[in-house]
């Protein structure tokens, strides 16, 4: 497997490259590993909010009902409709969206179609409403309305690209 | 987010009063449980890829690869803003590397100075951009894939990348047309 070779090569040149410039790797990368603690702090009170509200979302069978009411605008663009809450996450919260990614590999498994179609619609594509109020925070004329239309249309060919791309490859 | 979060947390809590009470709590506390399960099982990605970048970084590999990239980002944002250039540089070289991080607040910091410049095209290119999600290696979602017993983890690749580079090409492509269109109107209007 081609990809499987990428990783240990790219860590093996990195880090030849970094010895042969004098860079004490094991101290730059136990510095590297710190960020870990104040990524952590930030994002596990918002994965934890957003897992307790799927749970609940589960548990009251809306969510159920919502999969049910979205199914034909899903079946129509080729989307399982079992993504329908990660679809709809997805541009409001990146955490959110992997809670539900692990979620949704949990219950349908890693393999399956779903696994693979929910790992595509996670990482082809970004938080686009989240990233406009932060991108654009602050701009005192008008909003933007162009740019997070194309941003949002261009994902949501990314999503049923996806899926179709799981299908056939 | 805060009003989606209510507006569900609301509507779920109504419905399961009618459905069954007693479940309430459990699906509160198994929805935790998973949260900080997912926490850990992010740390450990987190750990790995940080411990790493900070090596690439400390070798001085991303200030090359940002300066390798800066031909390409002055003709695509239509600026010749050193600063800005250089911040967006970057941007999209931290989001190709898949660190959201790192990317952010240097793109918060292109995005400000175009906006002095009034280079509203060049704002909406960086951001459609960013939007694309085009990622040299996917990390997170494969280490999860890894964790979830995936049989390969890795078969996921090749989709992902043809799919945000379709994202890339229309966003792209849209926002040349948008700003090609609006030129040409006000061409006419003048």
């Amino acid at each position: 497997m081609l990809f499987a070779l990428l990783v240990p090569l790219l860590f093996l040149a990195v880090f030849l490259a970094a010895a042969v410039r004098r860079v004490r790797v094991y101290d730059s990368f136990a510095s590297g590993v710190a960020g870990v603690l104040p990524l952590l702090k930030s994002l596990l009170p918002y994965i934890t909010a957003v897992l307790i509200l799927a749970e609940l979302f589960e548990a009251s069978g809306l969510s159920a009902l919502l999969s049910r009411a979205l199914t034909p605008a899903f079946n129509a663009l080729g989307i399982p409709a079992e993504l329908a809450r990660l679809v709809l996450i997805k541009p409001f919260s990146g955490s959110g969206a992997l809670s539900v990614v692990s979620d949704l590999f949990a219950q349908y498994g890693a393999d399956s179609y779903i696994g693979r179609c929910a790992s595509v619609v996670y990482a082809a594509g970004e938080t686009v409403f989240y990233l406009s109020a932060v991108y654009f925070a602050g701009r005192k004329n008008k909003k933007p309305v162009l740019p997070v239309a194309v941003a949002f249309f261009a994902n949501l060919c990314a999503v049923a690209l996806g899926c179709l791309f799981c299908r056939i490859l | 987010m805060n009003i989606l979060f209510v507006a569900v947390f609301a509507a779920s809590s109504a419905a399961l009063l009618f459905k069954d009470a007693a479940a309430f709590l459990p699906a509160l506390l198994a929805g935790a449980g998973k949260g900080v399960a997912l926490g850990l099982q992010l740390a450990a990605v987190w750990a790995v890829w940080l411990g790493f970048l900070h090596v690439a970084e400390d070798a001085g590999i991303l200030r090359g690869l940002s300066r390798a990239v800066r031909p390409l980002t002055g003709r695509l944002l239509r600026t010749k803003n050193e600063a800005a250039l250089g911040q967006a540089a970057v941007n999209l070289s931290a989001n190709l590397l898949g660190m959201g991080g790192a990317a952010t607040p240097a793109g918060t910091q292109a995005m400000r100075l175009l906006g002095e410049e009034g280079n509203a095209f060049g704002e909406a290119m960086l951001f459609v951009i960013g939007c694309a999600g085009v990622q040299i290696f996917p990390s997170s979602v494969i280490a999860l894939r890894a964790a979830a017993g995936a049989a390969d983890p890795y078969d996921v690749y090749l989709p992902i990348l043809l799919a945000s580079l379709c994202a890339l090409a229309v966003g792209v492509s849209l926002v040349l047309l948008a700003y090609a269109l609006k030129k040409r109107l006000r061409k006419r209007s003048a």
